[in-house]
């Protein structure tokens, strides 16, 4: 799989490249084909020059030789000496840095027009050591063509000149005679280089030249090298000798331009065109290639697209490296969860089988012994047990799954912390009892007892971290809980905190790491014995999260485990009333000295005197002295549990030995229904679960005493249902059967509506009072109950309205309870019922009746 | 990640390049530290005698690398020796002009030095040592009004790889010359050596007799007065110098109508020893500075070509002589135009490794002191101290020259003995 990605990876590199390489030869290809019509265009427009340039040489030559013709035609019409000739010259001349030179061609020397720069009054001029006048062929007749010279030294002044040239002939006074002789208008090269200048606008650095056919300078610029142009060529262009014959040849005979090298090795256009007035003199252009700006803007597009595409290339990298990484890790953690899930699956089916082999096992056990009551008894009791765990295991199952797909709801509703506490330890009180542990719940700083939040989710999380100290817990261990109320930074709430600390197996860093994860469970051959889900934490950790506590866990393998959670709670505005009890003189005996605290705190904000003691002797003492004084206490509260002497032993001390009358109320952290009948029968008047919730002491004090209202039925006393009415909406036969038979069993009386339809009609037909209140199922045939109760919620009838309905479904979520409640329903029992909540809220809607 | 970041780099370095033109300069001045500002644009003439002088132009790029701006040019003047002076006095006067030893001492030329800058002043920094010291020459004043660019000797061109063939060694002495040539004539070549001799001007019979005639004169001074002076009675002196010449033709070294076949001194020459037959061609410096440009002009050569040295002629048992002059000196004229930059590119050039440069473009001799450079011209550098000869600093006179190099020529061809020559010393014209 690596390897194969590694693959991709590397093909889709290749291919970016690839493509940017084709991306980047194309603009380049485009680029130069671009600059190649601009420098073509820009050489034609060079030689266009360069041939406009040679009309304005030619002018100028033409015009400069025009002058010379017309002194020679002068000086041949008038038959004059060499010393008229140059007389008239004199006179006619007008440039002040030009002259005129006359020299016979048999001596080839004459006179000047300027004197000699060493001796200021010799004129004369020799042309012997020049090789310029040797051979005059090149001068044709006057007016017939330019005749100019090469460049070359003035021999009067040294001067580099041209000459323009014509023959004429002069009278020898000496011989009467005539005599040849050559005319050379004399101008300096410094002179003409001043005019004669390639357009400077166009291009700067561009020179011009003349040669010959044979190649050699008539006039050069700097740039020309050589006194030949040809050996210039040659000297800098490599290449062949027929080649450079050839292109020697072109030269002097065409219009045309090529690149060549000049002397710093420099890529050069030359331009070349023929001068019209003068057969074989060639005029030459030259200019480096740089100077047609054709490259910049292209390299420019070429540059920016190549920053681009590698920009564009990095950042596809980026990306892709990016995704795949996440995709990498996106597969390991879908193939952990598919692990996960398998694995889960696996426990799941041995979890579910498990419990569902004793339940099938015991049912098949109980038939084949049916008239065995004992076996079939215990039988029973094992499958009560099995079926609770499988509950719970599907409860976990589903809640897990809300929580996976995100739509845990909560749903808030008044509760009481003390019932809530109640029940925690209830439930707790078989493991803790059958575990035989050290069990402690203490509380401290609870003021309020009613609050709003979700009852359900709340006992959850307090119900899995304190199952979990228990059943990691080793028989014999010490477990503990804390709870108390702090100020909140949440306006309208208290900060809950919940703290259990247990002695148990505790967990180790790594597992730590990962124990809010579903499907994980420590891995530890005492825990195998051990059943649960793997869901526990995980559930409660969201749960936690939803309801924006904390949740911290310090742990020390093979040390124990300590558990805090916090959460801001919404006080709800029920609250109770003002508790203060009558001055009371109370003593409290526990060997807890934070409970003994605690309990005097409690005590003390309702008004009464509390002594305390952790010894039961020591409190028996003061229960004497006290007595012997006349100053009884008002009520003795004892711990059930104490090392010295247990509470039943010190109640039977205190009712014979101190008095029969003192009230005496037994506290206990353990289930008291073991020790009820001890209690009561050494003179406990009262019993009171621990944790001491101040209305808890408030209630049962003023029991005991006989001074406030009754506040609860005792336990086992159902007469208040007695003669009750209750109509279920329930379509299944089997179900009605069980709630009917349950509720039968504490003389409450039921009728059936087989669906929501029956149960309004049933309702709109009822007199008043004919029923104290309806279970309602939810998913019914011809008329469901949710809108069962919106049509019963509309009668006119304000009785039938008003009357309590309590959802009694299979569908537990919250969200169906919210929808219960939303649809008018004042309650929600999930299927499958418990009892002893049923009855719980029937008593709790009778308790709202009367309120 | 390393791959990868090896293909970015890669990218970059292709878009680098594919972006980016290069351009790489095979020399440049780098080494040169410039005095003056150099952006300073100005215009600057080298006139000269030379019709192109493609060394120097090459010296004006590598100038240009430095001093973009400066436009160097050179100049042939018509006429030279006669124009120099008004050219110099003139509108466009050049800022360097050729000069040499025989323009020194003679009047005419006067007024040219005048104008000459004492190139030995140390605020120029010239770097005259690089130069050999016999080629430095100080006027009256101790002034160096001209330091030369160029030297000039007398010699053979040997085609090593033909002696290598026959199994031969160069010769380093007189009698293993004669020895040389006679082995090699009996191996069927018919002039072992060969060489111009058409004209007096240029004839090998001088580069054979002039060295010989100069070593001569330096052991004797009252000697050298007298053939300074045209005295008859110096004609004496180039006796030993007319016996070689006549001893190498009378010993069947040179074959007289082999060398009349070569129609010049320069190209034919050059051309004729390419043909790949002629062991030994004499020769001078400035001959020898054509070939480079000829080898590829030589058909027999561009399809044979071989290893060839110019060495001096072993003209005694001990060896023969360098002959040690300026060929070609740059002097400044002091009222020019930008006179320091002229002085810059002066100070630019005047270095061993600029002038070497210039001399290996041309394949002309060196002035400075490593001649070892170029291995064409090797030998030379590795003739010991007391064989160099410098004419200059030993104060012969160009009309001397004139009377050894006529005798030779005249004896070489036969006709005139050596006694006859010799008789006639100071009338040869």
């Amino acid at each position: 799989m690596g390897a194969e990605c590694d693959m991709n990876k590397k093909w889709i590199i290749i291919v970016n490249v690839f493509i940017m390489i084709a991306m980047l030869f194309f603009v380049v290809l485009y680029s130069k084909l671009q600059s190649q019509n601009t420098a073509q265009s820009q050489i034609e427009h060079f030689e266009n020059t360069t041939i406009a340039m040679e009309r304005v040489t030619e002018n100028y030559l033409e015009g400069e030789q025009r002058i010379c013709d017309v002194w020679a035609r002068y000086i041949n019409s008038r038959n004059m000496t060499i010393d008229e000739a140059v007389s008239f010259i004199r006179i006619s001349h007008v440039l002040p840095n030009a002259s005129a030179h006359i020299v016979y061609l048999d001596t080839l020397s004459g006179l000047s027009t300027k004197a000699n720069q060493d001796t200021f009054n010799d004129y004369t001029v020799s042309y012997k050591r020049m090789d310029l006048l040797n051979d005059v062929s090149w001068i044709s007749e006057i007016g017939e063509s330019i005749n100019i010279s090469r460049a070359y030294t003035n021999p009067v002044n040294g001067e580099q000149s041209l000459a323009f040239c014509n023959l004429i002939t002069l009278h020898n006074s000496e011989t009467g005679g005539l005599q040849d002789a050559v005319l050379l208008r004399v101008l300096p090269i410094t002179e003409l280089e001043q005019k004669w200048v390639f357009p400077q606008e166009e291009y700067e650095n561009a020179e011009l030249s003349m040669i010959d056919a044979d190649g050699n300078y008539i006039i050069k610029d700097h740039s020309f090298k050589n006194s030949n142009f040809f050996e210039f060529y040659k000297s800098y262009n490599a290449g062949d000798t027929a080649a450079a014959q050839e292109l020697f040849e072109k030269i002097t005979s065409s219009t045309g331009s090529f690149s060549m090298r000049n002397s710093r090795g420099e890529k050069c256009i030359l331009a070349y065109t023929p001068i019209a007035s003068k057969a074989e003199w060639v005029l030459l252009s030259f200019m480096p290639m740089n100077e047609l700006s054709v490259n910049t803007e292209n390299w420019l597009l070429v540059g920016i697209v190549s920053v681009g595409l590698l920009i564009l290339f990095v950042f596809d990298l980026t990306v892709m490296l990016y995704f795949n990484q996440k995709l990498h890790a996106a597969a390991r953690e879908a193939a952990s969860a598919n692990k996960a899930k398998t694995d889960f699956l696996s426990t799941m089916s041995h979890d579910i089988r498990t419990p569902m082999n004793a339940i099938i096992g015991l049912t098949t056990i109980m038939k084949k012994n049916l008239d065995d009551t004992e076996l079939v008894r215990e039988n029973l009791k094992k499958i009560t047990l099995a079926s609770n765990h499988l509950l719970t295991l599907i409860n976990d199952i589903l809640d897990i799954s809300k929580v996976e797909s995100g739509k845990l709801n909560l749903c808030p509703q008044t509760f009481s912390i003390v019932e809530a506490v109640e029940n925690l330890v209830n439930i707790s009180q078989p493991m803790i009892k059958e575990k035989n542990i050290d069990f402690h719940f203490r509380i401290n700083r609870m003021e309020k007892e009613y609050f709003y939040a979700d009852q359900l989710r709340l006992n959850q999380i307090y119900i899995n971290i304190l199952s979990n100290a228990i059943k990691y817990t080793e028989p014999g261990g010490h477990v503990s809980v804390d709870m108390h109320e702090d100020e909140s930074k949440k306006p309208g709430c208290v900060q809950l905190t919940y703290i259990v600390s247990d002695s148990g197996i505790g967990m180790s860093p790594k597992y730590m790491e990962n124990m809010y994860h579903p499907f994980s469970r420590q891995t530890d051959s005492r825990v195998n014995s051990i059943q649960g889900t793997g869901l526990g934490l995980a559930i409660t950790k969201q749960m936690v999260d939803l309801m924006e506590g904390t949740i911290d866990c310090q742990s020390k393998l093979g040390k124990g485990t300590t558990f805090t959670v916090t959460l801001d709670i919404p006080i709800a505005e029920r609250q109770r009333e003002d508790m203060v009890l009558e001055p009371l003189d109370v003593l409290i005996v526990d060997d807890d000295p934070i409970l003994l605290e605690t309990a005097a705190d409690t005590l003390k904000s309702l008004g009464v005197t509390a002594d305390c003691t952790g010894s039961a002797s020591e409190a028996l003492e003061m229960i004497t002295h006290r007595h012997e004084t006349e100053q009884d206490y008002s009520i003795v509260i004892l711990d059930w549990k104490m090392p010295d002497i247990d509470g039943i032993e010190m109640t039977r001390r205190i009712r014979s030995t101190v008095s029969p009358d003192i009230p005496i109320l037994l506290i206990s952290a353990y289930d008291r229904t073991d020790i009820e009948g001890a209690a009561k029968k050494a003179g406990a008047n009262a019993f009171i679960s621990k944790p001491l919730f101040r209305s808890t002491l408030y209630d049962t004090i003023n029991d005991v005493l006989g001074t406030g209202a009754k506040s609860a039925e005792p336990e086992n006393d159902y007469s208040d249902l007695h003669g009750m009415n209750i109509l279920i909406a329930e379509d299944f036969d089997v179900n009605w059967e069980v709630i009917s038979a349950l509720l039968g069993m504490y003389g409450i009386n039921s009728e059936r509506a087989e669906n929501g339809r029956i149960c309004v009609e049933k309702m709109r037909s009822a007199s008043e009072g004919s029923y104290d209140l309806i279970f309602m199922d939810i998913q019914m045939p011809e008329m469901n109950g949710l809108d069962a109760t919106k049509n019963i919620r509309a009668l006119d009838d304000p009785w039938a309205a008003s009357i309590p309905i309590i959802a009694m479904t299979a569908d537990a979520f919250s969200e169906n309870i919210t929808e219960c409640l939303n649809a008018g329903m004042n309650g929600h029992i999930s299927k499958p019922v418990d009892i002893k909540l049923v009855i719980k809220e029937i008593r709790r809607i009778k308790e709202e009746k009367k309120v | 990640m390393k791959k990868l970041s090896c293909m970015i780099s890669a990218i970059i370095i292709a878009v680098s390049l594919t972006a980016c033109g290069s351009k790489t300069d095979e020399k440049s001045a780098a080494g040169f530290a410039p005095h003056l500002d150099t952006n300073t644009s100005c215009s600057i003439t080298v006139a000269g005698s030379y019709d192109n002088f493609e060394a120097l132009e090459a010296e004006f790029d590598r100038f240009n690398e430095v001093y973009p701006n400066v436009r160097l040019s050179y100049v042939k003047l018509d006429d030279y020796n006669n124009t120099i002076a008004m050219a110099l006095q003139g509108n466009d006067q050049p800022n360097i002009f050729f000069s040499n030893g025989g323009m020194k001492g003679n009047k005419k030329y006067d007024s040219v030095f005048e104008l000459a800058e004492d190139l030995s002043d140390p605020a120029l920094s010239l770097d005259l040592d690089c130069i050999r010291s016999g080629l430095i020459n100080h006027d009256a004043e101790d002034r160096v009004v001209m330091v030369p660019v160029f030297s000039r000797t007398y010699g053979m061109l040997v085609n090593n790889d033909l002696f290598k063939k026959e199994g031969l060694n160069v010769p380093t002495s007189w009698t293993e010359l004669l020895s040389v040539c006679e082995t090699l004539r009996n191996k069927g070549y018919t002039s072992p050596m060969m060489g111009y001799s058409l004209k007096s001007s240029g004839c090998f019979m001088n580069t054979v007799a002039y060295p010989a005639f100069a070593a001569t004169l330096s052991s004797d001074p009252e000697s050298l007065k007298l053939a300074n002076a045209l005295d008859p009675a110096a004609g004496e002196y180039m006796r030993p110098a007319l016996k070689t010449v006549e001893q190498l033709i009378q010993n069947g070294c040179i074959d007289l109508n082999a060398c009349d076949e070569i129609e010049d001194n320069y190209t034919q020459v050059i051309l004729r020893f390419f043909e790949g037959d002629v062991p030994m061609m004499i020769c001078t410096a400035d001959t020898v500075s054509g070939t480079k440009k000829r080898e590829s002009q030589s058909e027999a050569f561009t399809n044979a070509p071989f290893a060839y040295t110019f060495s001096p002629i072993p003209l005694t048992d001990d060896g023969g002589y360098f002959i040690d002059s300026p060929s070609i000196e740059f002097s400044v004229n002091k009222n020019c135009d930008h006179l320091d930059m002229t002085n810059e590119f002066m100070r630019f050039l005047i270095t061993k490794e600029e002038l070497n440069n210039m001399a290996s473009l041309k394949r002309l001799m060196t002035p400075t002191t490593d001649l070892s450079f170029d291995s064409v011209y090797a030998p030379f550098g590795q003739v010991p101290s007391d064989r160099i000869i410098s004419p200059e600093m030993l104060g012969i006179t160009d009309p001397l020259t004139v009377q050894i190099r006529v005798a030779a020529f005249k004896v070489g061809k036969g006709e005139l003995t050596a006694d006859e020559a010799i008789a006639m010393y100071g009338s040869f014209e």
